[in-house]
């Protein structure tokens, strides 16, 4: 037993003195044979990857040309036909397809953590997919939620019967999202956490295979979905935040035409989302 | 709607505080871009393990979105000793030096133990069948030269924006490399981290 021990202990003190030696990676304990019969190394097996390395540009091209779409159909044709039917297209391929990443919503967190670390580098497809919908919210209002945008879509799709939440329920739940996307800001700075994209509540949907919480997140979220027009969107998603204030100084945006409003008011009842509130009289302002 | 307070009568103060605000979150965004914009490179990201900062700890394959996780085993044959004892392959103390699943360490029998000459053995990893746990990978860098390491397979790696097993990884051991190198070929030695 003790010469065991002292084979043990001579074994660690070789061991050390190697790890000090030859950084640790470096050691041969048993150096590499020398084969008589000439038996070839096989090669190190490396797999290619899953969408080939251009594929990046195609997703911007995507992105934008959905972009673009959603404007047209959303402030010249005015048909909210189109723009579903653009919604299941981007589900398919930003959702299904893409399996979810890099997303808008969680291109927050890489600008984020570029500008707070400097040891990490941004590619460029990521600042396209993050300004993209910013400047296009800036000009035509969030064409991105509305057409492009594969967890709206997947919500959109599974809405049967909108409820309306009441105006105080919803102002209170709408600051949420202010709320997480100052703390994914937070998170991402210190280069500690993702939480946008580690509790992206549909992206497991997309895969068909993810970690059961989220999934179950994602569940709950797509029940409500079928009575509350877009949960997720309204009242959590951080990127629809950043949009919506882009949204409010829009140069050009989907408007009531005023000289043609006959001020029937069925449109406050009849948007799922709660987006029309009542018109202020000159009295209330 | 003619107003004749103001000289131009399509503007509105609704219309100008509007403009304002526009032009002032035009500039902030334009101003995160071209902060952002030094900071920027050419090609994707994917997610890879620096097999030099693992510690094995098992995470890889509890800690993957996929069922199946997307971290295998790899090995570098031309770092093997292709020793008869292998540590990676056996237990440390085998009852014998036989191929028999009470002697081998994985668990899921991924390891295809192949003779070579005498005294040599070749060791070759069953993808199919491994799951990345780590623990040969284990017994090899503890006890032998290091050839068996984890990485990160970029056909299965679905590239999650945020990886579940980096958010886990004890060690700090993952990190994202350009796409162009999306392997580490441990034989060659330290990669450079990142960019």
């Amino acid at each position: 037993m003790s010469s065991r021990r002292r084979v043990v202990l001579v074994a660690m003190a070789l061991l050390a003195a190697a790890v000090c030696a030859a950084d640790a990676w470096a050691i041969e304990r048993f150096p590499p044979p020398d084969f008589y019969s000439g038996h070839q190394l096989p090669e190190l097996d490396q797999r290619p990857l899953r969408l080939p390395p251009w594929m990046d540009r195609v997703h911007v091209a995507a992105l934008a040309t959905g972009l673009a779409l959603s404007t047209w159909f959303s402030l010249r044709l005015r048909s909210r036909t189109a723009i579903r039917w653009l919604a299941v297209a981007s589900l398919v391929y930003f959702g299904f397809y893409l399996g979810g990443c890099v997303c808008p919503i969680g291109s927050i967190q890489n600008v984020t953590l570029a500008l707070a670390d400097a040891d990490y580098t941004l590619p460029v497809s990521v600042v396209f997919i993050f300004a993209l919908p910013v400047v296009f919210a800036l000009l035509f209002g969030r064409v991105f939620c509305s057409g492009v945008c594969p967890l709206g879509a997947i919500q959109d799709l599974v809405l049967i019967r909108p409820l309306r939440v009441p105006l105080w329920l919803q102002s209170v739940l709408g600051l949420v999202p202010f709320v997480y996307l100052g703390a994914a800001i937070l998170m991402a700075a210190t280069d500690s956490f993702f939480i946008v994209c580690r509790w992206d509540p549909f992206v497991g949907f997309f895969r068909l295979d993810g970690n059961l919480p989220v999934m179950i997140l994602g569940g709950v979220l797509l029940i409500v979905s079928t009575f509350v027009g877009r949960p997720y969107c309204r009242f959590l998603c951080p990127y629809g935040a950043l949009l919506g204030l882009c949204s409010r100084v829009a140069w050009k945006h989907v408007t009531i035409t005023p000289d043609e409003c006959v001020n029937c008011r069925l449109c406050e009842d009849a948007c799922p989302f709660g987006a029309i509130r009542p018109a202020t009289t000159e009295e209330d302002a | 709607m003619s107003d004749d307070r103001t000289a131009n009568p399509a503007l509105t103060r609704r219309g100008f505080l509007g403009g304002i605000a526009r032009g002032l979150l035009g500039v902030g965004v334009a101003g995160v871009g071209v902060a952002a914009a030094g900071r920027v490179r050419a090609k994707d990201d994917l997610w890879q393990i620096d097999p030099f900062k693992c510690i094995q700890c098992g995470n890889c394959r509890t800690a993957c979105v996929l069922e199946d996780s997307a971290v295998k085993c790899v090995h570098d044959f031309a770092m093997c000793g292709y020793c008869d004892l292998c540590t990676g392959f056996f237990h440390p103390e085998p009852n014998r030096l036989e191929t028999g699943a009470e002697n081998q360490l994985c668990p899921a029998g991924a390891i295809i133990r192949r003779f070579v000459e005498e005294p040599y053995f070749e060791y070759h990893i069953d993808e199919l069948l491994c799951t990345g746990c780590g623990i040969c990978v284990k017994g090899c860098t503890d006890y032998g030269n290091g050839s068996l390491y984890l990485q990160v397979r970029q056909d299965r790696c679905l590239n999650c924006n945020q990886c579940a097993i980096a958010a886990q990884c004890p060690s700090d051991a993952f990190m994202r490399v350009p796409a162009d190198r999306p392997y580490v070929v441990k034989h060659l030695g330290r990669q450079k981290e990142g960019g």
